[in-house]
């Protein structure tokens, strides 16, 4: 089972770094859904209260694509691993966007992955997935190296929750404990 | 009340100010479960709950993906404001209650088949008590 989580993981590392094809591509996740739509991409909490920030919050908000029905979509997910999709919208805030990804559903949820986005019917496609070389710019490496590749391991922030609560959150004596256990 | 909202909305489309499409009445709610990353519980790419999954919840929430409360009743419940800081990516306060369990009270919106909910207030936190890294090691990656 741990297995075949772990691989399953990996796998998802690995399209998410592949070239870019302007065109959504699987991840093998429940109930997926090759899709592109046209939607406008609102600030979710501005959508559902009318607490509406300029600019949706400069990247400080979860955004959502509003479609021509009036169907809120919330984006959950962008094309790099363990980040989400805000960034990656919001240059876009209040425009009309093609969005192409992924829609899942499971547990009764349905949600979307942003893979891939343009501005109105014929803007140039942006893949998805901003985020790591916003995050070496701001970090002072390459985006290319590999400390951004594994920004998740590298983040100043995630390094200092690690550090004071351990990989499970409960301490130095439970990290402890269990490397001990599995070295 | 409602009437009064709508016949602002109306006036400010006449006036040709944007409005959000449907503001809606929210539920007063208090919900008690476990904060979670949304993305790998909904997705079951990994298993996403307790303390396997603690550092990758930090990772996720730190990457901006939404943080939820995982409710006793088991519906997910996207959190977009936690007291007064309607920051809700990667929001300092949420980072620091990651897989614990809690109780809050705050406002519930529904949408097109997704939860949301706006915390005002944590009044319990239990920290972390779904221990489970015996079982599953340390999600994803073993390490």
């Amino acid at each position: 089972m741990k297995r075949a989580l772990t691989l399953g993981a990996l796998a998802l590392a690995f399209f998410a770094s592949q070239p870019a094809a302007q065109a959504a591509q699987g991840w093998g996740l429940p109930e997926e859904e090759e899709v592109r739509f046209d939607a406008t991409v609102v600030d979710v909490l501005c959508e559902l209260t009318s607490d509406c920030p300029d600019n949706c919050g400069n990247g400080t908000r979860q955004l959502g694509l509003l479609d021509g029905e009036g169907v809120l979509h919330f984006v959950h997910k962008n094309f790099t691993p363990f980040t989400g999709a805000s960034w990656e919208l919001q240059d876009f805030c209040g425009k009309m966007v093609t969005a192409d990804g992924l829609f899942t559903t499971n547990k009764g949820y349905r949600i979307f992955v942003l893979q891939f986005v343009r501005e109105g019917a014929d803007g140039k496609w942006q893949r998805a997935n901003r985020f790591t070389g916003q995050w070496a710019e701001k970090n002072g490496v390459a985006a290319d190296s590999k400390e951004a590749k594994q920004w998740f391991r590298n983040d100043p922030e995630v390094q200092r929750l690690i550090d004071e609560d351990g990989v499970f959150g409960l301490g130095a004596d439970a990290d402890k404990a269990y490397f001990e256990a599995n070295q | 009340m409602r009437q009064v909202t709508r016949l602002l909305a109306a006036g400010l489309l006449l006036a040709g100010l944007s409005v959000p499409a449907a503001a809606a009445t929210p539920e007063r709610v208090q919900v008690t479960g476990e904060v979670i990353d949304t993305w790998c519980y909904i997705t079951d790419i990994m298993f996403g709950e307790g303390s396997t999954h603690h550092q990758c919840a930090l990772w996720c929430a730190v990457g901006g993906i939404p943080v939820g409360v995982l409710g006793d009743d088991g519906e997910v419940y996207m959190v977009l404001k936690v007291g007064d800081d309607t920051t809700n990516v990667a929001n300092p306060a949420i980072l620091e209650i990651q897989t614990h369990r809690v109780s809050v009270d705050g406002d519930l919106y529904e949408r097109d088949g997704i939860k949301y909910l706006l915390i005002d207030q944590v009044v319990n936190d239990e920290g972390i008590v779904n221990v489970n890294h015996d079982d599953f090691g340390i999600q994803p990656f073993g390490e």
